[in-house]
């Protein structure tokens, strides 16, 4: 990952309000995406809860953090307790990017106390800790699970008090701790340790068919401002893959849309249009299957690489082969679009997130300086959304920043029949997008397809249904 | 280190938060300091006047007397203006420890490295270790 996320998350909707200057000294997450949610990492010193069902990936998250922090100064202390044994815990830590076996023992100190948790209570974990600050005097103290220790207390009032105790010595001494627990959000409100944690992090985990999907999300954080939201993420060899929500941009001061027509690339389409679509607009492309809605986006891509445009086509129904071999049907060498700066791109919405297709989609887009973009479709998008909501504010946001950004999109969608009436996803388009064109298919004996422009935004347009021809020199309007 | 009993410095600090003088009790025994505690400010004054200590460590927040006036106080008086002070607290008051007249403002949590170099900074009258996070 070498691009910059600004664009991304310009608009950082935090918790609370910002404070003019952040001075707080930060302690890295060892992740970067993480550390950008967090407002720049978990402030140092502080004592910090990482919650989440059993295999939701919280002490992967720890494990990268305590590597990524190890040094000569200072090491850091991983205590296990009762819910995984030592060993179990390091075997699969070793399978990790990020671990370093030349740092255990010295920078990264492990350490299994459940034997005597479970010999002398939960009370014994405090000269424990004391006994760890006074010998190793750790930068990071991780607690893996302390849920475990917390369930080991025979009441309420002897929880409260090993928590007051443990706190207070952790305050006492610099040290950032974590408390990793399978803590549900019910027990925010029942947990002591809730009450005294500057910061909390879930993990969670839901399935979806056959994949599941994970989620990364700061509850609080004293102090600091935060990225509001749930962040989908990955687990990969390298550690924790997050994506940050993506969020609207803010207009820039002094904002104005643009005002140069570009081609479709499409012949007579641009003069339905008035000349073309504006830069930086986006296009919702509505039709049947047949219709000639990937057509249509090839060939407004192409004409933007022959004009030394790069251009970006995200496709989640045919692979690249495929649609190069389309390319060639339109008469055009796909090497030579793509080293004019067409950029293909399949992705299987059966088996990414949303948030990993438009964080990917985005990271393209910056990498390559992308002018115009197509997403082929917007249906299969959908697919890969639980939430209709979060896939309308993701495109939402996506229009904003295409729009900021002068990326010219076109967004085709599938219709069941030759209207987009009845279609809850294209409603909200419709509106969000400054042009609407709807593509037709009728004809028993002859196929005959048609297009209609229904909307455009600031501009006069062609009111009448053309006829056009899809041919091998592409779709045509005819007349 | 080795230490003749006799020639133990003694410090003298002004902390209520018990799991933080465990903590200063352990790290000062193990350098080789002698440790005294008092609760609040007027108690630490007496006690100075009585019989100085090599150093002074003093929170803000402490009852009677508070962290800041003591050290002005105490600096400001000739009879104990040899005593350096360090001011050790939970706020970010390093320019107002200066301003009072410390040797030294150190911001809890505490870290025993950055601990011992203040005092020992202190004790040999070194320009004042800032630590102003």
């Amino acid at each position: 990952m070498t691009t910059s996320l600004t664009p991304l998350i310009s608009d950082r909707r935090v918790h609370g309000r910002e404070p003019a200057v952040d001075t707080t000294e930060r302690l890295t997450s060892g992740n970067r995406e993480a550390d950008y949610i967090l407002g720049g990492g978990f402030p140092a010193n502080s004592i910090n809860i990482i919650m989440g069902h059993p295999g939701s990936g919280k002490t992967i998250f720890a494990e990268q953090l305590i590597f990524e922090n190890a040094a000569e100064d200072r090491p850091i202390l991983y205590l296990t307790t009762l819910s995984e044994p030592l060993a179990k815990v390091v075997r699969y830590l070793q399978g990790f990017q990020f671990f370093d076996e030349t740092k255990l023992g010295t920078q990264v100190v492990f350490e299994d106390v459940g034997g005597e948790l479970a010999k002398s209570g939960p009370d014994a974990l405090i000269p424990l800790l004391r006994e760890a600050i006074t010998t190793l005097s750790p930068k990071v103290i991780v607690i893996d699970s302390f849920k475990a220790v917390h369930d080991l207390a025979p009441s309420a009032a002897d929880r409260r008090r090993m928590v007051y105790e443990m706190t207070a010595l952790l305050t006492a001494y610099g040290t950032t701790a974590f408390l990793l627990g399978e803590y549900t959000e019910d027990d925010i409100l029942l947990y002591p340790e809730f009450a005294v944690a500057d910061g909390i992090v879930e993990m969670s985990r839901r399935r979806l068919g056959n994949r599941d999907e994970r989620y990364f999300r700061v509850y609080k954080l004293r102090g600091s401002a935060y990225l509001e939201g749930a962040h989908a993420f990955r687990i990969t060899r390298a550690g924790l893959d997050i994506y940050p929500r993506l969020v609207s941009p803010q207009l820039p001061e002094g904002y104005e849309p643009a005002t140069e027509r570009i081609s479709t690339g499409v012949k007579g389409l641009d003069g339905m249009l008035d000349g073309g679509v504006w830069r930086g607009s986006t296009t919702l492309l509505a039709g049947p299957s047949g219709a000639g809605k990937t057509t249509i986006g090839l060939q407004f891509a192409l004409e933007g690489a022959r004009q030394g445009e790069p251009s970006l086509y995200m496709n989640f129904q045919e692979n690249p082969s495929q649609l190069m071999r389309t390319i060639r049907n339109l008469g055009v060498d796909p090497d030579v679009a793509q080293a004019q700066g067409l950029d293909l791109v399949y992705a299987s919405p059966v088996e990414l997130q949303i948030d990993s297709i438009i964080v990917d989609m985005f990271r393209r887009i910056q990498q390559r300086r992308v002018r115009r973009l197509v997403i082929d479709a917007l249906g299969d998008l959908a697919s890969a959304a639980t939430d209709p909501q979060r896939l309308h504010d993701y495109l939402y946001a996506l229009v904003q920043h295409f729009a900021v950004s002068g990326i010219t999109s076109i967004l085709n969608f599938e219709t069941t029949g030759n209207t987009i009436a009845g279609h809850g996803m294209q409603n909200a388009m419709s509106y969000l997008s400054d042009n609407v064109l709807l593509l037709t298919v009728d004809g028993e004996e002859r196929t005959r397809r048609s297009l209609r422009v229904l909307k455009t935004r600031g501009s006069a347009h062609d009111t009448r249904v053309r006829e056009v021809e899809i041919s091998s020199a592409g779709l045509a309007v005819l007349g | 280190m080795e230490h003749d009993d006799d020639a133990r410095a003694v410090i003298l600090i002004v902390e209520r938060d018990r799991s933080v003088r465990e903590l200063q009790l352990f790290f000062l025994n193990k350098a080789g300091f002698v440790v005294e505690f008092v609760d609040d400010g007027q108690c630490a004054l007496d006690r100075v006047r009585v019989d100085a200590p090599a150093v002074l460590i003093t929170e803000i927040l402490i009852p009677k007397i508070d962290g800041l006036t003591l050290c002005r106080l105490v600096r400001n008086d000739p009879a104990t203006d040899q005593v350096p002070v360090i001011v050790f607290s939970i706020l970010a008051a390093a320019a107002r420890a200066t301003e009072a007249g410390a040797a030294a403002f150190l911001r809890k949590p505490l870290v025993e490295s950055t601990f011992l170099a203040a005092i020992n900074g202190a004790m040999m009258n070194t320009n004042a270790v800032v630590d102003a996070r």
